[in-house]
């Protein structure tokens, strides 16, 4: 029977990224990776062993053939089955170091935070970052969409119609919401109104990254990455090509899988094996 | 005779702010009427209806009105004022007519929260003021009552009852929205939530009026000081008594009205 020869020595590695917004989790090894999306939503604390159930069942795989299971993101301490949790920034300098090798500097707009990431050899040499306003992450987009009544997957397509782009003067989201619908009431196309929102991040994000010496090639992840509207107003302000992974979404779990991959062969290599947790699925239980 | 004659003029000052639209008639510094209506899209529109309240309210003609002075975000949008003046002017004049011997007023308004420090005069000798982020702003309550759906008007009586009120990791009201959700679904009560949100914004502002100076006499205006909740954190965070003029919404449009004399007297 070769095939169940073959199956024995597969090895599968798990990473478990709990944003603020979405989680993700990316199963490497085997044949092909698997990988899931799904919002975090209020109760996360429950949710991780869900996520990665499915994401087993997507593999075809039981979770007691995963060798190493990282979590990673603002939600990594509600994964009880995690082996390892790991800070999203050094996850993500991983995986996208792995995608786009060229990559010196990360820049990684998620749900509720924006970063700069400098990057060598996969590895983080510094980093900055804004998870205390909601300028200039994620959350600016999603409000802004929702009062534009404009799908947030739509808002780059849209932006990209622009023929002038509006001047959007407040930097704090509630305020640039009020100030979109003004506009919007005065007359201002919507597609002007998106690209002088993109703008507007853009700035904001360039002007924290600018406190990182910032190093060619620069790369943009996390859900903003997924906005062409907003990658090509970065790129003007950043002066220069930015370059963006095929699912940016994806990067940090990624990160996260190749990272415990690593960490278990080289314990490997050195005859020892690494402790794991039970191979059992259940929600976080410390939280009530 | 100057001053007897203006004095029982009939006088209007409106206010057209961010989220609402004030008015106050005045005879003399006696107040005949007042209203308050939401500032909507139109501001020329809004001003002609809020100021058309006070005069039916007061049983006179729009002939009778000797002066209008307008303020507030909107004030160029009042078609037919004699002139405008900052609101920041109007909120001292305001605030001196309910309280002479306040020296610092707090404005907590829907968009800014600043501080303003009053001289011996009725002046404004200083102010700072938070327009950038609307951390320390009514917007904050705005926001997290949509979220409890209830009306802006109850939180004040309901945070009164929270006895382990929720700790914001953050400032940010968009932030503390998200924040706020998964502390509901964790459990936590309305109660708790909204006196986390006034810890949250009484933070801010102390912080911006301890970097004004704080004087004697600590008037709170603007929409937020009608929210007992509020006010009672801020009193705890300034470690001070504050004052609060019975219709706080309507100090700025009250103190346009009454610098229409002032102007007469120069």
């Amino acid at each position: 029977m070769p095939a169940m020869k073959s199956s024995q020595t597969k090895r599968y590695f798990a990473g478990v990224d709990i944003g603020s917004t979405m989680t993700k989790v990316v199963i490497a090894g085997g044949d092909a990776e698997t990988s899931l999306i799904g919002p975090t939503g209020p109760e996360h604390r429950k949710l991780a062993h869900r996520v990665m159930e499915e994401a087993l069942t997507r593999a075809g795989i039981a979770f007691g053939e995963v060798n190493y299971v990282v979590a990673t993101g603002y939600g990594r301490i509600n994964v009880p089955f995690a082996d390892r949790t790991i800070t999203e920034i050094t996850c993500h300098a991983k995986g996208l170091s792995s995608l786009l090798p060229s990559a010196r500097t990360v820049v990684d707009i998620g749900g509720q935070d924006s970063k700069g990431i400098r990057v060598e050899n996969g590895k983080v040499v510094d980093f900055v970052m804004n998870d205390k306003c909601a300028a200039g992450t994620g959350r600016f987009l999603e409000i802004i969409a929702d009062a534009l009544s404009v799908p947030l997957n739509q808002l780059g397509e849209l932006s990209l119609a622009a023929d002038k782009p509006a001047v959007i003067g407040n930097m704090c989201t509630v305020f640039a919401e009020h100030e979109v619908i003004s506009q919007l009431a005065g007359g201002e196309p919507v597609p002007n109104l998106i690209a002088g929102i993109h703008n507007a991040i853009a700035g904001r994000i360039v002007a924290l990254v600018k406190k990182l010496k910032i190093e060619p090639d620069v790369a943009i992840t996390g859900g903003g990455a997924k906005n062409i509207g907003l990658v090509k107003a970065l790129e003007a302000k950043f002066g220069c090509p930015v370059l963006v992974p095929r699912e940016p979404l994806l990067t940090g779990a990624l990160g996260a899988a190749l990272i415990g991959q690593q960490m278990y062969e080289s314990a490997e290599k050195t005859g020892k094996k690494l402790a794991t947790k039970q191979r059992t699925l259940g929600e976080a239980s410390f939280y009530s | 005779m100057g001053i007897w004659e203006s004095s029982m003029e009939y006088v209007l000052g409106i206010d057209i702010g961010s989220s609402f639209a004030k008015a106050v008639l005045l005879k003399g510094e006696t107040i005949l009427s007042y209203a308050v209506k939401p500032s909507g899209g139109n501001y020329s529109e809004t001003a002609r209806t809020v100021s058309s309240a006070v005069i039916e309210k007061a049983g006179i003609s729009d002939a009778d009105i000797a002066h209008t002075i307008a303020t507030g975000y909107g004030a160029a949008a009042v078609d037919g004022a004699d002139r405008t003046v900052s609101d920041i002017v109007c909120h001292a004049a305001g605030v001196r007519h309910s309280f002479p011997s306040a020296r610092t007023v707090l404005d907590i308004g829907s968009q800014f929260c600043r501080a303003i420090k009053i001289d011996d005069n009725g002046r404004v000798s200083n102010f700072l003021q938070n327009e950038k982020c609307a951390s320390g702003s009514g917007k904050f309550l705005q926001v997290i009552a949509r979220i409890l759906h209830m009306n802006v008007e109850d939180i004040g009586a309901l945070s009164l009852e929270s006895k382990n009120p929720v700790k914001f990791t953050t400032g940010c009201a968009v932030f503390a929205e998200s924040e706020a959700v998964s502390r509901i679904a964790e459990g936590a009560s309305p109660a708790d939530i909204l006196a986390g949100v006034h810890a949250a914004m009484s933070a801010k502002i102390a912080n911006l009026t301890t970097r004004l100076g704080l004087s004697e006499g600590c008037a709170v205006t603007g929409g937020a000081a009608k929210d007992s909740g509020l006010v009672r954190e801020l009193e705890a965070e300034l470690n001070l008594r504050v004052l609060v003029p019975r219709e706080p919404q309507i100090t700025a449009a009250l103190g346009a009205a009454l610098l229409s004399k002032a102007t007469k007297l120069e």
